[in-house]
């Protein structure tokens, strides 16, 4: 059964834990292991950490709109605000043995993701995050109860 | 619980431009993110509990930089801590980098869960030293 979860919320960091729990139970619903769970958590939270630094400059009063969709097959995140593009360049992500301070959270997301693509659409700056689900082709909530 | 479909905003209670106050976000953070500090030995002691983002990472920076200033060596428990992204681990980093520069030790302890597996995803549980135990950390 497919599910699709929309959240409008402030670009203010207080609300990334909100998104925190809310990405970390769909994954314990559609049977991510506690490890999986942790892992498409933080990449979720990076990519709305990068739209409040990045395309809004750290202004907490903007709009980021958030959306979740899983079927059987994956968890698609979509994110989408009216910032600043990202510069091309910086998408690429800081290699993972720098030991600079800034970078790192585009490395984490595409070590985490099986796709990560962007995209400007009339409504702003979309990017999308794509994670399969183990055992894809048997993927529903109801029968893998119990799993976790 | 019922996801077939289900969206929800948050509503403005205050005017455009107006989020939370400013007493509010401190509360909030407050909450998400504590820590405390202590001495032992020659060590100063950062224990730290709660949630490490965007939001909470500055003052957690900021008072483990000011705990470095009084110690040669700083040890941070991190046992308590159930979430950190890369803007925590920056801040554990720019700590590690400004204690090199005077020869400090910094010394992470109680890594485990999220926090073990976000310094294996940035490849840096080779960069920081870290020892399971408090007693560990500063008998090093």
């Amino acid at each position: 059964m497919a599910s699709r979860l929309r959240l409008t919320l402030p670009s203010d960091p207080c609300f990334l834990s909100v998104v925190r729990v809310a990405v970390g139970e769909l994954g314990a619903i559609y049977g991510l292991s506690d490890e999986e769970r942790i892992e498409i958590t933080l990449a979720v939270d990076e990519a709305l950490a990068n739209v409040i630094r990045h395309a809004y400059k750290s202004c907490y009063d903007r709009e980021i709109e958030f959306e979740c969709f899983v079927d059987g097959e994956q968890m698609e995140f979509t994110l989408l605000d009216q910032g600043e593009a990202p510069d091309p360049e910086k998408i690429c992500g800081k290699p993972m043995d720098d030991c600079s301070l800034s970078g790192r959270g585009t490395h984490l997301i595409k070590a985490i993701m099986d796709e990560m693509s962007y995209e400007k659409v009339s409504g702003g700056n979309q990017l999308k995050l794509v994670k399969r689900l183990p055992g894809a082709k048997a993927g529903n909530p109801e029968s893998d109860a119990g799993k976790h | 619980m019922n996801l077939a479909s289900g969206s929800w905003g948050f509503e403005r209670a205050q005017p455009a431009g107006e989020r939370l106050y400013p007493s509010q976000r401190r509360m909030h953070m407050e909450r998400q993110l504590e820590f405390s500090t202590r001495s032992d030995r020659d060590a100063v002691i950062v224990d730290v509990a709660g949630q490490i983002d965007l939001g909470t990472s500055p003052a957690l920076r900021k008072s483990l930089l000011e705990s470095l200033n009084g110690t040669q060596r700083l040890a941070i428990n991190l046992q308590a801590v159930k979430y950190i992204d890369s803007s925590g681990i920056a801040s554990l980093l720019e700590v590690l980098q400004e204690a090199r520069k005077s020869t400090k030790r910094v010394i992470l302890f109680g890594v485990t869960g999220s926090v073990l597996k976000v310094l294996q995803l940035t490849r840096l549980t080779g960069v920081f030293e870290i020892r399971e135990t408090e007693l560990q950390a500063l008998d090093a």
